[in-house]
């Protein structure tokens, strides 16, 4: 009970302290993200990105410091957290891809998670300067931080890292020969007329096989950008449906909403991920011909 | 498909406008990239490892204490086998030394009771033979007692000393009549 009130009085707080910092004129989170500095490609996202990665091995090292075989308080909360995304990434890919892969996905999914809530935070996309033109006119603002995934680029970077390494693991453990067997191959025990008919089919599937695969970073890092960037949006209109003293109020029960889409998406993100590789490096039926 | 896909290749500046309508830029994509890489290492480096290092190490010591386990399960196992079968054997050994123990007892009482017999029937031969003796012994003195009761009484009756062979005779023939 005291838990609950405790995370509603933290919105209601995130919800002021977000109304009182977009106070003083709202201004529409733009589409992109801005480059700060002239000569160096460092982007306002990207500095979420580095701080969010700062505060997840700030919070491992904490909880790693002094680790011991029986584990208590954060070093406790740390293994209960990595061994549920463990368990729960093993129950779907099997054990042995996961002992793989795991760097990966344990890391896209707590950097997707933080990188969520730390856009949440009041100031994050509504703090930052006006961009005017010659006439001193408003044409535009730039805030100081951006959530990283409200950033297309971080999204893709993200979803095309994957698809790099799907295609790694995917040879690795088919071989090259076996991925595309697997790809074009028919399935199924054919034989006869029979297979000679399924032969094109299959090549015909093979084709779309290759064009889903092809599509699925892009799908991925939208996926993830629009639903990050249309929750601070939708945060951020919501506010100026009233009054601005009383703007944080349509904000709040969307942002108990944003704080489990924050989660949702990340763990869409890494289950999407591990489904497509499991796909791939999946040896059932050949199995199942061999028994 | 293919109509479509050959449509939207011809389409010019599609990705033009992708770019700038959602922002995608290829300088801050691959910048994205390079911080993305450097996000997953460092935190397979300085979050993931230690942490799956330790839940690798719990996850061995408790197969090797499942091991361990099982091993003295076994160990028991057999223990409790090898226990078992020393307890039948000492078992079987303890009946077979009973079963002896019991015909060794027996012999051994029926030894004792013959030597038993045999030292009765020695003594009851000495007893009568003993007994005989004693009876041999006092029958002499008893006849020579009469004899010399008998030589006495008849000196005093008939007040005649007697010769030792009238003694004699009187004594063989009061001997007889008492012996009949």
């Amino acid at each position: 009970m005291t838990r609950f009130f405790g995370i509603t009085l933290s919105v209601w707080l995130l919800c002021l302290a977000s109304a009182f910092g977009a106070e003083g004129g709202h201004h529409a989170l733009p589409l992109d993200a801005q480059r700060l500095h002239d000569w160096l490609p460092v982007t306002n996202s990207m500095i979420m990105v580095w701080i969010a990665v700062i505060l997840i091995v700030l919070f491992c090292r904490i909880a790693t410091g002094k680790m011991s075989l029986v584990p208590a308080g954060v070093q406790n909360f740390a293994e209960w957290v990595f061994e549920s995304l463990y368990s729960f990434l093993e129950g779907l890919m099997g054990a042995h891809l996961t002992k793989r892969t795991f760097w990966f996905f344990g890391s896209i999914f707590f950097f997707i998670l933080v990188s969520n809530y730390l856009g949440l935070i009041p100031g994050v996309g509504t703090v930052g300067w006006n961009l005017q033109n010659a006439a001193g006119e408003n044409v535009g603002f730039t805030p100081w931080l951006r959530g990283a995934n409200a950033d297309i680029n971080m999204t893709a970077a993200m979803a095309f890292t994957f698809a790099l390494l799907w295609i790694y693991w995917a040879v690795t453990e088919n071989g090259f020969g076996g991925l595309v067997k697997h790809i074009f191959a028919p399935k199924g025990n054919f034989s006869g007329i029979m297979l000679v008919m399924m032969v094109p089919i299959f090549l015909f599937v093979g084709v779309l096989e290759i064009i889903s695969i092809a599509i699925r970073p892009v799908a991925l890092s939208f996926r993830l950008f629009g639903n990050i960037y249309g929750g601070e949006q939708t945060l951020e209109k919501l506010m100026t449906l009233v009054p601005e003293w009383l703007s944080f109020l349509p904000a709040l029960p969307f942002y108990f909403m944003e704080l489990l889409v924050g989660f949702v998406q990340a763990l869409v993100f890494t289950l999407l991920c591990a489904i497509f590789l499991k796909l791939i490096c999946d040896h059932g039926d050949e199995h199942e011909e061999r028994h | 498909m293919m109509t479509f896909l050959a449509a939207a290749a011809e389409q010019p500046g599609a990705l033009e406008t992708l770019s700038k309508t959602f922002g995608l830029h290829g300088m801050f994509f691959v910048a994205q990239v390079v911080n993305f890489f450097l996000v997953v290492i460092v935190l397979k480096k300085f979050a993931f490892g230690p942490i799956q290092e330790i839940l690798e190490q719990r996850r061995e010591r408790i197969a090797a204490g499942e091991e361990k386990l099982k091993r003295i399960e076994q160990q028991l196992a057999e223990s409790e086998a090898t226990t078992a079968a020393a307890i039948a054997k000492a078992n079987e050994d303890a009946l077979r030394l009973i079963k002896e123990a019991k015909e060794g007892a027996a012999a051994f009482t029926e030894q004792k009771a013959q030597e038993a017999i045999a030292s009765a029937q020695q003594i009851l031969v000495k007893a009568e033979a003993a007994g005989n003796a004693d009876r041999e012994r006092i029958s002499s003195e008893l006849k020579r007692e009469f004899g010399r009761l008998v030589a006495t009484t008849t000196t005093q009756v008939t007040g005649k000393v007697l010769t030792p062979e009238d003694q004699n005779r009187i004594n063989q023939e009061a001997l007889a009549k008492v012996g009949d």
